[in-house]
């Protein structure tokens, strides 16, 4: 999977990166509509996915590779009467009728309760802007506190490609500025922050 | 936009249109709650709007190098970057694109480069399928509206008005159920996305390091219309380049928090350089780079780049906050300002990138208020600005004859100008009431329905002055007061009090019989020749007077003395120096009494008495920074309860010849104003600004008569025994 870096980690400004800032993160998510999950391992992860796919009564799942082996999405979700798409033209084809979609990203923004995808792959990108309810996986260490520290990371990795800020669920007030949820993008974003490392570096 | 609008006939018919009026009330009053709570954990506001406001002054005096540095790092990465002269040159570049690459469908995230030459009207004229994809202007691109605001397009419809539109659009009954109709939207676009040749976005900002551009979005609608469709058109204004991938943090910290009161919206991308999409080939999806072209679009914004003062505009980053505070927006909303940048910042948009006309139509809808300038992220002066553009449209076409020769003839020769004020006095006799004229015969009734015009006083302070000057044995000081119009011919007794308040310092005051209007009137008009004139005849007079003040009572004078005298003469070596020396010597009446009380312990707490409450001046606050003073002398002022009004510094609706000329949008201002009065339970409102005592004063005589009006001059005079 292509991405704008294979190594964030590196990127952070070691003084300003750490679950110390996980708490605020959470809390300013949660203003914007975000659940959040904070889970000590990539096991309790998988629970928390089961969860939400049994509760949502799921037919359809896509998935980056990134996500999927670390995870063993396949083995936890064979039991369950659903279809799984890892593929980059399976996920073309059915993300816009799929119910979830589930990716990782990369850091957390204290100041905003913003997520930072790299999403350069476009399998990425389609995962999570198509499907109803975009699940999103990261490591709890990687929080930063403010905007600034995002760019300081951002500004060492960003040559060429893509890369956004997630904040909450897709949202309008366009109409008599009711906040309303769920406009073009997904109605629910679910954070899970793992404790433990799950990706290779 | 034609030249022969009938402009109080639109703005009548906004004022009658209750769904609008409705709305835009609901959001005045929603929005500084919501930005203020935005702002609570940024620990200096203002710091973060000066470095925005630095980086972008940085960026346009390097303009042309920092495109120059976006250009290649685009090209560098893949991308056709086409600079566009104008709109013709946009479309024509765009068009031939479409028809070389076979394209049918376009989905389109909201740029309002792209309404400014109206883009696609020009591409469904050529037979091309073009879809805005952003619900608000999806909304109004079906009911056939402009928007009415930057941010929110549509916030000039309701729910029902909505659904009318969407059963019409897709041919079938739509409930008026907010949550059930933008899931019908998410599901009539959904295909527009998906099925799109091109996809076409604006950009809020475009980074020369490496050719990023960002996208700031709360729906979701731009990251599909750069993600899906095979080809990418970015169209972007030269005022949204900044120099570095790090210069995007202060726009990302103030742009949500002023546009929608967010910490951050929902989805923020940067797009550097052709990203990979896929693309159907023999039945299967195939990987491949992106074909990204990206529009640098001038239409008058690089001419801008070289003006002195109109380069300002490469600070907005686009928020639209000005419209959220101004008094006439928030009243009329965006339709009246003719084209498609609405407000403060959109009358200058209008002028710099569509039409002087359209501006010269629109450009008397700034009150001068300022309350815009201080929310702005990028600190831009707005009405400053339009004031310099008024000038220069005066300056090129002149003004109305009638309009000229009346400057010309009656306020640059002061005693004509007395002379006629004197006749007035006489002339309204019939009508006069006390300090008030209640009734205006026939057509001018208007102007007195639900505000009463200030009488000509019988006497011009200028007559008293005599009466009132008492010998000082050894002056501590000599002060020269400038009474300026209104004091003189309508409210003398607030000179008066002046002089008491100042000879009680043990202060020698004087009054330069020569002095005339401070010519802010003909400045506001844009005439900065007769300007000049005036401000000629005032610094003799006060340069003869040999004070160590100069005193004025009205803050509109003071700061007309203080920065515009200063201003009109800065290419006249001889008057600048005069200027100058005279200048240090401004000094505004309440700042200074405040200080002074302070010295010899006079500023002193007191409670109980009759309950008084502020108005502050649009010019005393913002225009001299004076808001604390006048409070501490009547916090100190035996006899009186000093108590707060909501929105205290909320412009009256006065501001110069704007409250007779437009009489419909002045008269609501001035109601709420009257309303927060009322509602403070304050018995006196006190002022320290004339033309803010002329209009509270003619809205309480007809709405709340048992409130009385005072001067703060008077308030702290009344302390004094004779």
């Amino acid at each position: 999977m292509k991405k704008v870096s294979n190594n964030w980690k590196q990127a952070f400004p070691p003084e300003s990166v750490g679950t110390e800032f996980f708490e605020e993160f959470a809390m300013r998510a949660q203003n914007v509509a975000a659940k959040v999950f904070r889970v000590k391992t990539a096991a309790e992860a998988q629970s928390v996915i089961v969860e939400i796919i049994k509760s949502c009564d799921a037919k359809k799942v896509v998935a980056t590779p990134e996500v999927v082996s670390p995870l063993e999405l396949p083995t936890i979700l064979k039991s369950m009467n659903l279809n799984l798409y890892t593929e980059q033209s399976d996920i073309r084809t059915h993300a816009d009728t799929s119910d979830v979609g589930i990716a990782c990203v990369e850091f957390g923004i204290a100041e905003t309760g913003s997520v930072c995808e790299d999403s350069l792959a476009i399998e990425q990108r389609l995962i999570t802007t198509l499907p109803p309810i975009s699940i999103v996986v990261m490591n709890s260490a990687n929080v930063v506190p403010t905007i600034a520290a995002a760019f300081e990371t951002i500004s060492k990795v960003f040559d060429h490609g893509y890369i956004s800020f997630i904040t909450g669920p897709s949202r309008t007030s366009d109409i008599e500025r009711v906040l309303t949820i769920g406009v073009h993008g997904p109605s629910q974003l679910v954070i899970i922050a793992i404790d433990e490392e799950i990706r290779e570096v | 936009m034609s030249s022969n609008r009938n402009l109080k006939q639109e703005i009548n018919e906004k004022l009658m249109d209750e769904t609008l009026r409705g709305s835009l009330n609901r959001f005045a009053e929603a929005y500084p709650i919501a930005r203020a709570k935005a702002y609570e954990n940024v620990d200096d506001i203002d710091s973060l709007r000066n470095s925005v406001r630095d980086m972008k002054i940085a960026t346009v005096e390097n303009l042309e190098k920092i495109a120059d540095q976006f250009e290649e790092q685009v090209t560098k990465r893949g991308g056709k970057v086409f600079r566009a002269k104008d709109g013709d040159a946009l479309k024509e570049y765009l068009f031939n694109l479409c028809k070389e690459k076979g394209v049918k469908r376009i989905a389109k995230s909201k740029s309002m480069a792209t309404e400014e030459i109206h883009l696609n009207h020009f591409l469904e004229e050529k037979g091309l399928h073009v879809k805005e994809t952003d619900l608000g202007e999806w909304i109004i691109s079906i009911a056939g509206h402009k928007p009415s605001h930057m941010v929110m397009p549509a916030i000039h419809l309701d729910r029902n008005q909505v659904a009318k539109y969407f059963s019409q659009e897709l041919n079938k009954d739509i409930e008026p159920d907010i949550a059930y109709m933008v899931q019908e939207a998410r599901i009539a676009l959904r295909d527009e996305f998906l099925q799109a040749d091109m996809g076409i976005t604006g950009a809020n900002f475009g980074i020369a390091e490496n050719g990023a551009t960002g996208l700031v979005t709360n729906e979701g609608n731009a990251r599909l219309v750069a993600t899906l469709p095979p080809i990418q058109v970015v169209i972007i204004g030269y005022e949204k380049l900044i120099p570095t991938i790090k210069d995007a943090v202060p726009i990302l910290r103030t742009l949500p928090r002023n546009a929608t009161g967010q910490l951050m919206t929902s989805y923020m991308s940067m797009i550097s350089g052709a990203a990979p999409a896929l693309v159907k080939k023999d039945g299967q999806w195939v990987e491949q780079e992106k074909e990204l072209h990206v529009i640098l679009f001038d239409n008058g914004r690089l001419k801008a780049a070289k003006d002195d003062k109109l380069k300002q505009i490469y600070q907005c980053v686009r928020c639209a906050s000005c419209l959220n505070v101004c008094p006439v927006y928030t009243l009329v909303g965006g339709h009246v300002y003719g084209h498609i940048y609405a407000g403060g910042i959109g009358a200058i948009l209008t002028a710099l990138l569509n039409s002087m006309d359209d501006f010269k139509q629109i450009n008397e809808m700034c009150i001068g208020c300022r309350r815009c300038t201080e929310i702005c992220p990028g600190k831009i002066d707005i009405p400053g600005l339009i004031e310099y553009l008024r000038a220069k449209s005066v300056e090129q076409d002149g003004l109305p004859f009638g309009v000229k020769a009346v400057f010309e003839n009656v306020l640059a020769n002061r005693k004509v100008f007395h002379n006629l004020l004197r006749l007035a006095s006489i002339g309204q006799k019939p009508f006069t009431t006390g300090r008030v004229i209640r009734h205006l015969p026939l057509f001018f009734a208007g102007l007195a329905a639900d505000r009463s015009l200030p009488a000509v006083a019988d006497k011009p302070f200028r007559d008293r002055v005599k009466k009132v000057t008492k010998k000082i044995d050894k002056p501590v000081k000599r002060v020269a007061f400038f009474s300026g119009c209104n004091i003189d011919f309508i409210f003398p007794e607030t000179g008066e009090s002046v002089y008491k308040v100042l000879q009680d310092l043990n202060m020698e005051v004087v009054f330069p019989e020569d002095q005339s209007c401070c010519g802010k009137p003909v400045l506001g008009m844009g005439d900065h020749e007769t300007a000049r004139k005036i401000a000629k005849q005032n610094i003799i007079a006060f340069e003869e007077a040999k004070a160590d003040y100069i005193m004025f009572a009205c803050p509109t004078c003071a700061e007309t003395w203080h920065l515009t005298y200063v201003e009109l003469f800065k290419d006249d070596p001889e008057w600048s120096k005069r200027v100058e020396k005279l200048v240090h010597n401004v000094r505004e009446f309440t700042s200074f009494v405040a200080g002074e009380y302070d010295k010899i312990g006079r500023l002193n707490k007191t409670t109980g008495g009759q309950k008084v409450t502020y108005h502050d001046s649009c010019h005393m606050k913002r225009g001299l920074n004076v808001h604390t003073e006048p409070r501490q002398l009547l916090e100190s002022a035996p006899g009186y309860d000093f108590v707060e009004m909501k929105d205290c510094d909320k412009c009256c609706g006065m501001a110069g010849a704007f409250g007779v000329k437009y009489t419909e949008l002045s008269m609501p201002i001035l109601k709420k104003k009257i309303d927060n009065i009322k509602d403070s339970g304050a018995e006196v409102i006190a002022v320290a600004c004339p033309a803010c005592m002329m209009q509270i004063q003619g809205g309480l005589d007809k709405q709340a008569p048992n409130v009385k009006i005072k001067h703060v001059a008077e308030i702290i005079a009344e302390q004094i025994k004779d």
